[in-house]
């Protein structure tokens, strides 16, 4: 039972996290960011030198994760920085559809950079190597890093709410949230709002890089994706735009595998995701608007 | 040929009871006649060379103008963007896997059908037009529950149709042989059922688009209010377009199966369906003609990167670009197309012979 | 000395000319009424010079400074001050954070954190409605305490011009006179320059001030708004008889 409750909560860690880097730049500029996924399979092979091999060569990877997990984030959010001003930049006046499809062909030209570089195996690598042993809690043995990773999601959801309601620059992210427009006219610099929440979507990239990195042991260039698309599917059944709902919703994704996972008869486990999938629709049907509607993101009919 | 700025296939729907409906089909058809001799012209000059690389190349041409055309249908003339329509497709190919592939290697290979599937051998073209008739049963009956929702909530929503399709035939090992592929699927190598069905997509989306349907839709996608406000039932004509261009996907999907006689659950996943609604979204989503445009420009620059990929000699040197950047390059262009066309390449018009008066 | 200044100005959605050929100049300390019937053009004119809408020709002017196509956080930093329409609280904010947004632009400068203090107060004295329900979220005011704050926050810019689009939409006419009451006082103690749309006349003959009115786009009337008063010219230019 409580194995249950630590896979739900560390699986919903994983997706809350990526709804959050998703939720905050649809909030301030209504884009659906589909790179987002490709950022993050980046973070990680930033880790290694370019190689073929199945073994990684990991460079960075070695450094005390005191350096390493700054490093990593800085990495995503420079990137995802970089995104913004060199493509999305150019988008301000399109339509979301447009928008979206731009993203993706950005998630593609990251994908292929990362493919021409370490080709599409997957590679072994050993990242935070201390934090795979198991231990003990209230009888149950756990390993160390799904503690860890849920209390990491909690430190960075604190944090991130923290910086959102006490700082200025959160107070304006929040304001151009709501209505960007209304904000600009109050003096809020556009390109400084739009630039600090890629900067943060991006270090919650890298974040998620880091987890799932050690998770798996793996660095796969189709990781993101994975991740992406039920953080994505959260996105929206929480309300597109509002950052608790985002958080909501990827806990309840989470929850939902892992019950499924078990309650659902064995032959019907290979299913479990059609069936998350069906929950997805029937939650989009009674709640259109998501589970926490946002402010200011009415959309026409 | 000209572009004329008039959206020619929408015209006020209000304007009378009873619309002139032949002199409107007679104003439009020449629309999709242009489009239609453009592929006929493209597969004469591919028989003509004779090259049997190229003869492949122009098949997954007209398999994508089928496929753009048919989300077209729904996404141009909705304006709800969808992602499960590859979904239909993948219905589509299994379906023609099911009717085609000879008996005894299905029995080995997928034991779980129904008996009277594993007796099935149609031929291939009875089989397309079953796989569409069975990709549109699906859309209307997914359609049905989904043509509720509009926006992104409509669209998030046929992503997961696409994801639930996909995790279920990905998993049913008696019925779809799960990740596995299926092979045995009988090859049609001609260029010519490719280039038809291609052409009776583009008439298909020309038909629905001037029909009662067809211009409710539109409407309803460009005033809303105005629409629900005289009496359009927008999830109603939303759901004629989903399970029109559902079958449509489901007849691409067939041929797709039959172009390369092996199918696999990841095939028709989010890579076909982001590669086509790239094409849609390049050549202008609203726009018959930018779909097929689109298609046909961004299969164009494939070829001419992969050749560039392969190597182009230059006198005595050889210049050849890395291996990935050709998928580099063509991510590169899409943002920049997109960036300064942000409404595609053609926007919303359509391709006609003359500039037309207007307020005709 | 004139503050703001227009000259030519049009405002085009398409085809569709909202804005044509607009020449306007207001000077510092003025209060400019423009009114006009629905679909003058009024609001457009007004985001445009906000920076929010585009400009299809002409250019405008502020403080001497040309603002044609600048972007409308650069304008609201010169000093130009834009209340739109609907009001446009930030709901889900509470009532002090949605005044801090606008005192976001000078919080970089010497001495930020005490004048940001003194500005709140001194909002707080105007609207001492607002001081009451500081830590409330925003959406949850009535639309004349709403009025009141979106008028605060555009103080707390320390703006030189204040442009209002129709503060009195959706207010009961008691609300409305005291919002009016508050604008002027402010306008004298600040030297404030206001400019205001409204639909109708009324309000501008009650207030006094210059009044433009609009109709298709385009100035009909330009004059002391209690000169003009209800003249037939006015009527005319509401009712849609074009006077030859």
């Amino acid at each position: 039972m409580l194995q249950i409750i630590f896979d739900s909560l560390s699986l919903g860690s994983l997706y809350a996290l990526g709804a959050l880097g998703i939720a905050l730049i649809f909030g301030v500029m209504r884009l659906v960011n589909f790179a987002h996924g490709d950022v993050i399979a980046f973070c990680i092979f930033a880790l290694l030198w370019p190689s073929t091999d199945a073994m990684a060569i990991v460079f960075a990877g070695q450094l005390p994760w005191y350096l390493l997990v700054p490093l990593v984030l800085i990495v995503g959010a420079g990137l995802s920085v970089l995104c913004e001003i060199t493509v999305f930049r150019h988008f301000r006046r399109a339509n979301p559809a447009t928008m979206m499809i731009a993203s993706f062909a950005l998630g593609f030209v990251i994908r292929y950079f990362l493919l021409m570089l370490f080709t599409s195996r997957p590679k072994s690598i050993s990242l935070l190597p201390m934090l795979s042993q198991p231990v003990e809690i209230f009888g149950a043995r756990l390993p160390l890093l799904q503690l860890i990773t849920i209390v990491a999601t909690v430190f960075i959801l604190i944090g991130l709410s923290l910086f959102l309601r006490r700082t200025r620059f959160g107070l304006e992210m929040r304001a151009a949230a709501e209505n960007f427009s209304m904000a600009r006219m109050l003096g809020v610099r556009a390109n400084r709002v739009i630039m600090g929440a890629f900067a943060l979507s991006g270090a919650l990239a890298g974040a998620i890089a880091l987890i799932f990195g050690s998770q798996t042991g793996t660095a796969d260039i189709q990781m993101g994706a994975s991740i992406m698309l039920m953080a994505f599917i959260a996105t929206v059944i929480g309300g597109l735009g509002s950052l608790a709902g985002a958080v909501l919703a990827g806990f309840l994704l989470g929850a939902a595998s892992v019950v499924m996972q078990v309650m659902l008869p064995v032959d019907a486990r290979p299913f479990r995701d059609a069936f998350v999938y069906g929950a997805v629709i029937l939650v989009l049907l009674l709640r259109p608007q998501g589970l926490i509607a946002a402010r200011g993101t009415k959309e026409r009919v | 040929m000209t572009i004329t700025n008039a959206p020619a296939l929408a015209p006020a729907l209000t304007a009378a009871r009873k619309p002139p409906r032949f002199a409107l089909a007679r104003r439009t058809v020449i629309t999709p006649v242009l489009l239609s001799l453009v592929i006929l012209a493209i597969a004469v000059l591919t028989v003509m060379t004779g090259s049997k690389p190229f003869n492949q190349a122009m098949i997954d041409v007209f398999l994508r103008v089928t496929l753009v055309v048919g989300l077209y249908i729904f996404i141009g003339n909705s304006g709800v963007l969808s992602f499960g329509h590859i979904g239909f497709t993948c219905l589509g190919a299994y379906a023609a896997a099911w009717l085609t592939i000879n008996p005894m290697m299905k029995k080995a290979s997928l034991p779980g059908l129904p008996g009277w599937l594993l007796e099935a051998r149609l031929p291939y073209w009875q089989s397309a037009a079953l796989a569409a008739l069975f990709a549109g049963l699906v859309a209307l009956v997914f359609g049905r529950v989904l043509m509720r929702l509009s926006g992104i909530a409509a669209s998030i929503a046929t992503f997961a149709v696409l994801a639930m399709i996909n995790t279920v035939y990905s998993n049913w090992q008696d019925v779809t042989g799960a990740t596995s592929s299926v092979v045995g699927i009988p090859i049609v190598r001609t260029l010519w059922p490719y280039a038809i069905v291609a052409v009776i997509a583009i008439f298909v989306a020309w038909a629905h688009a001037i029909s009662r349907s067809g211009l409710a839709l539109r409407a309803a996608r460009d005033e809303p209010t105005a629409a629900a406000a005289s009496g359009i039932d927008i999830p109603r004509e939303r759901l004629v377009a989903f399970t029109i261009s559902g079958a449509v996907m489901g007849l691409g999907g067939a041929l797709m199966a039959h172009s390369i006689g092996v199918v696999t659950p990841d095939t028709f996943y989010l890579g076909l369906t982001f590669i086509t609604l790239s094409m849609l979204v390049v050549g202008g989503m609203s726009s018959l003609s930018g779909a097929v445009l689109g298609v046909v420009i961004l299969s164009a620059l494939i070829q001419v990167l992969r050749w560039l990929e392969a190597g182009v000699a230059f006198g005595a040197t050889t210049f050849a670009l890395p291996k990935g950047l050709q998928e580099i390059a063509l991510g590169v262009i899409m943002i920049v197309i997109l960036a300064n066309r942000p409404a595609g390449l053609i926007g919303n018009r359509e391709i006609t012979l003359f500039r037309r008066n207007r307020n005709k | 000395m004139t503050l703001l200044n227009l000259v030519n100005v049009s405002v085009r959605y398409g085809r569709l000319t909202a804005v044509r050929d607009v020449s306007i100049d207001l000077k510092e300390g003025q209060i400019l009424f423009i009114t006009g019937p629905n679909g003058a053009g009024k609001s457009s004119l007004l985001r445009a010079i906000a920076g929010v809408t585009p400009t299809a020709g002409g250019h405008i002017e502020f403080d001497g400074a040309e603002i044609t196509g600048r972007a409308p956080e650069d304008i609201a930093r010169l000093g130009f001050s834009m209340v739109p329409e609907g009001r446009e609280v930030f709901g889900s904010l509470t009532i002090e954070e949605n005044l801090l947004v606008g005192a976001g632009m000078h919080s970089r400068t010497a001495g930020a954190k005490g004048r940001t203090a003194s500005d709140l107060a001194s909002v707080y004295d105007t609207f001492p409605i607002l001081k009451e329900r500081r830590h409330q979220q925003a959406g949850l005011l009535s639309g004349g305490q709403q009025q009141m704050l979106v008028i605060g926050r555009a103080l707390m810019t320390r703006p030189r011009l204040i442009a209002i689009d129709e503060p009195s939409l959706g207010l009961a006419p008691n609300i409305t006179d005291q919002v009016y009451e508050r604008l002027v006082a402010l306008q004298s103690e600040r030297k404030l320059t206001l400019l205001i749309v409204e639909q109708s006349s009324a309000r501008a003959v009650m207030v006094g001030g210059r009044m433009i009115l609009m109709r298709s786009g385009g100035v009909v009337l330009d004059g002391d708004a209690r000169t003009l008063g209800n003249s037939e010219a006015v009527q005319a230019a509401y009712f849609g008889y074009e006077e030859q």
